[in-house]
């Protein structure tokens, strides 16, 4: 469904200063045109800002008129990605009964912060509701898990330039070498080494997708008229592998084949980008 | 089986029929007519009409559908009806042509039919009939359940007829069956006082947006399903019913959701303006393990009728054993203070006016005897009204535990056996109050452009600290290169100085720079202080012919003048040494590049 805003005036942009009758001086003129035209630019500012949307979904989603609370919160998200905005898009997806968007939406909020109880609870209950499975995970996956995905890429380096730090920097100020010093880049080490799993998690979480479209054909070759090998329910979880023209090829827990890119939503939406 | 046969038969046509027309078969312009199709087949065999080809000036749209048994000579004769709303724009006679239908995969031609729209209708054609559907309420929250009544009003000489398969027609919403009441009463219709077919039931919207509901039914003469309440005179005619599918206009609901907000703890999709009684037990002196019994009502003083409750879970007390209502009682009619539940148009609803009871039951069971009090059970009720959640948490009530012949470790050995039992049912949450964690993008920082050079920054930095490390160390072992260093800037200094002297013709202060910088030139080369140094110092860094040559007099003679203001009684005219300028850069010239 297609919304149409309405952005504040910004007419007074075009109205000579001199139409308010100021003439005392240009200094004046300015000054007094950059205070009239201060509340209309804050006021466009925010219309467009990614608060503003979901302020707009919310309110749309209470008088449940879902499709343009659906509208809204992906405006909000395409902005600014955010936890919150990204599970009440799931809520505002489920309640279209669009199960596989809510799903992956979800996804996308627990991506962005695994501490939003609420949205794993979501997509509990959905996956209990529709008799769907959720994503195996590798040990190492799952410890990637355990915090945001953008945190263990900057525990990593900060832990590996500590102990680089700590290891060298005394030597070169000409500092006593103490204990502490060595505790310290042998427990950033140690850091820096538990984190190896949780980036090569994240890497392979990134080509995780959930199938957007009820009875998605599962096809045998990237063509048409290709046999389907099955049919995916939506929000049924996959692993991307590689892309031909308009088809990925997914890897479910059954099967491998064919979908159309559009019936494939990835986690990470640029995953399925990068060379594999 | 003898039951199945006992049945009467249904009578499949070999060769099935189909009949249609208007109903009224003359209308005016933009009044409302029915099209009727009727087969004398069951539904599932007919292949939907689907849309008509009817003529441009006919507005056509699609109505209700349905199908009764009727009883023809000792077998059952199925008939189904499709509806369509036809309204004409223009005077004139039109006819919607002959179609085929499939009926049990073999073709069945619909005949031509025709309506004839004329300004003033003779008055001996009678409007169409049509069920009236009233909602009394049509702003509604998800799971608030409404009275809802189809009313089939009486012909003009007081004769009225039952309705058969009637039904609400729609989606996002359940009817309640077991709600349904049917009565013939007088009611104002069109400034006419008729008896009227009044059939209740109760609807609970069960999904949120606008929710389209019509009502339908088939006229089924003095054929009534359950029993019946006739108010007034009526008269029922005697004639076989004639089974002609009634519609009402479509009625949409608007339903919203539950508010999330202010949810209090207990609610279990109770709505209602509901009011909890005072909680009693059986007895309120107790023995350890011997259960007793908590009774509790629940009346409704709201608009609409008392739904189905949900009694709240039992609570998990330490003290206590808390089993659900097994018994609970269904919906109980209390004496009604305003008979009509649904109202009379222009007559209000009392706000009072109670509309059903239900008692909740709980098995309690003490497990100490230090209670004195039984648990609180949290309960809690929508009211669409105010559009807030009322708390009608259960009261603890006073009692007395005294000991019993349960063992003294019953709290420990319940308790250990209910842990397993912890795990919470799975429920959709509701909107977040902000966005929440943000990020600038989903893709994660290690696979972005930027986040490589990020990561090696620190590296560019140690890179950096290692080289000055080890230049400050090469230079802790050549100390001679920091002296050279020291002197080339000194000297660079001096020159300027005696530049700006010469310039200005000031010859002492040209003097004085002219010998501090051959001074600081030639001092790292001993090393010595630069102060200490003497003309004959600087002689020996000059190259070998210069020493006796014109170099080595203009170091001689700076150094003779400076000595002499100095030192000496008559100091002489330090401006003679202005002209030797060229002669001294060339000298510091050699002394730097000896540096």
């Amino acid at each position: 469904m297609m919304t149409r805003r309405v952005t504040p005036d910004t007419s007074p942009l075009v109205v000579r200063p001199s139409a308010f009758g100021f003439r005392a001086s240009f200094g004046l003129r300015i000054s007094v045109f950059g205070f009239l035209l201060a509340p209309v630019l804050c006021l466009s500012v925010f219309a467009s800002s990614p608060d503003s949307f979901f302020q707009s979904g919310v309110t749309a989603y209470r008088a449940a008129d879902y499709a343009r609370a659906a509208v809204d919160f992906r405006q909000s998200v395409s902005l600014q990605p955010a936890s919150g905005a990204l599970q009440a898009l799931g809520n505002a997806e489920w309640q279209q009964r669009r199960t596989g968007d809510a799903i992956l939406a979800w996804e996308q909020a627990l991506w962005l912060d695994p501490f939003n109880q609420a949205a794993r609870e979501n997509i509990r209950f959905a996956r209990k509701v529709e008799q769907i499975e959720g994503p195996e995970l590798a040990w190492y996956e799952v410890i990637s898990t355990w915090l945001p995905v953008g945190w263990w890429a900057w525990i990593a380096g900060g832990s590996l330039w500590m102990a680089v730090g700590t290891g060298y920097i005394p030597g070169v100020l000409r500092w006593r070498k103490r204990t502490w010093h060595q505790a310290i880049a042998a427990l950033a080490l140690m850091v820096f080494l538990l984190t190896i799993p949780a980036l090569l998690g994240v890497q392979s979480r990134a080509r995780i997708g959930f199938v957007l479209q009820k009875d998605t054909p599962l096809r045998l070759t990237p063509t048409l008229e290709a046999q389907a090998v099955t049919r995916l329910a939506p929000g049924e979880p996959a692993r991307w592998v590689r892309a031909r023209g308009r088809y990925i090829l997914i890897r479910t827990s059954r099967a491998l084949g064919w979908v159309e890119q559009g019936q494939f939503g990835l986690t990470c939406p640029n995953a399925g980008s990068r060379p594999g | 089986m003898s039951l199945m046969i006992s049945q009467p038969q249904i009578n499949i046509a070999a060769e099935p029929r189909a009949t249609a027309s208007f109903d009224p078969p003359i209308v005016r312009p933009g009044e409302e007519a029915f099209y009727r199709v009727v087969f004398d087949a069951l539904e599932e065999s007919i292949e939907s009409p689907g849309k008509l080809a009817a003529p441009p000036q006919l507005e056509v749209q699609p109505g209700a559908h349905g199908q009764i048994l009727q009883m023809a000579g000792g077998s059952l004769q199925p008939r189904t009806s499709f509806n369509y709303r036809v309204r004409a724009t223009s005077l004139g006679t039109f006819t919607l042509p002959e179609f085929v239908v499939k009926v049990y995969d073999k073709p069945v031609t619909v005949p031509a039919a025709q309506l004839e729209v004329v300004a003033e209708p003779p008055a001996t054609v009678r409007p169409a009939e049509r069920l009236l559907l009233e909602v009394p309420v049509t702003n509604l929250v998800v799971g608030q359940a409404v009275a809802v009544r189809m009313v089939l009003p009486g012909l003009p000489g007081g004769a009225v007829q039952g309705l058969g398969q009637p039904q609400l027609s729609g989606q996002g919403f359940l009817v309640d069956l077991g709600a349904v009441r049917q009565r013939i009463e007088m009611i104002r219709h069109n400034g006419t006082t008729l008896p009227s077919y009044i059939y209740e039931t109760m609807l609970t919207p069960v999904a949120t947006g606008n929710l389209t509901v019509m009502a339908q039914g088939f006229t089924a003469g003095n054929r009534f399903s359950g029993p019946i309440v006739i108010t007034g005179a009526a008269i029922i005619p005697g004639a076989p019913p004639q089974y002609t599918l009634l519609e009402s206009d479509p009625v949409v609901l608007n339903v919203r959701p539950l508010p999330t907000e202010g949810e209090l703890p207990g609610f279990t999709g109770a709505i209602g303006r509901l009011a909890l009684g005072q909680p009693s037990l059986v007895t309120n002196v107790l023995r350890v393990g011997d259960p007793v019994k908590l009774t509790v009502t629940v009346t409704n003083s709201g608009e609409g009728p008392l739904a189905r409750l949900v009694p709240p879970p039992p609570p998990r007390a330490s003290d206590w054993q808390v089993f659900a209502a097994s018994d609970f009682a269904p919906v109980q009619a209390v004496p009604v203070r305003q008979s009509p539940r649904v109202p009379q148009p222009g007559a209000g609803v009392r706000q009072d006016a109670v509309e059903g009871v239900v008692t909740f039951s709980y098995t309690l069971i003490p497990l100490v005897t230090t209670v004195t009090g039984t648990p609180p059970i949290p309960f809690s009720c929508f009211d669409p009204k105010t559009g807030t959640y009322a708390d009608l948490t259960i009261p603890s009530v006073p009692v007395t535990v005294r000991p019993g012949a349960a063992p003294a470790n019953l709290s420990a050995v319940v308790q250990g056996a209910s842990a397993g039992e912890t795990e919470r049912e799975l429920v959709l949450h509701g909107l977040p109050a902000t966005r929440g964690r943000t990020a600038a993008t989903l893709v994660p920082p290690q696979q972005q452009a930027w986040f490589p050079i990020m990561a090696l920054a620190p590296a560019v930095a140690f890179l950096g600290l290692w080289s000055w490390d080890r230049r400050r160390r090469y230079l802790e072992q050549h100390p001679e290169v920091v002296l050279r260093r020291r002197a080339r800037r000194a000297l660079r200094r001096q020159w300027r100085i005696l530049q700006r002297a010469g310039r200005a013709a000031d010859g002492p202060r040209f003097a004085a720079a002219a010998v501090s910088a051959m001074r600081v030139a030639c001092a790292p080369h001993y090393p010595a202080e630069p102060r200490a140094l003497v003309g004959a110092d600087i002689l020996p860094l000059l190259p070998e012919p210069d020493r006796l040559g014109q170099p080595g007099k203009v170091v001689r003679r700076f150094f003779e003048v400076t000595d002499a203001a100095n030192f000496g009684t008559r100091p002489p005219n330090p401006a003679d040494l202005l002209p030797l300028r060229p002669d001294l850069e060339r000298v510091l010239q050699q002394l730097e590049d000896r540096l």
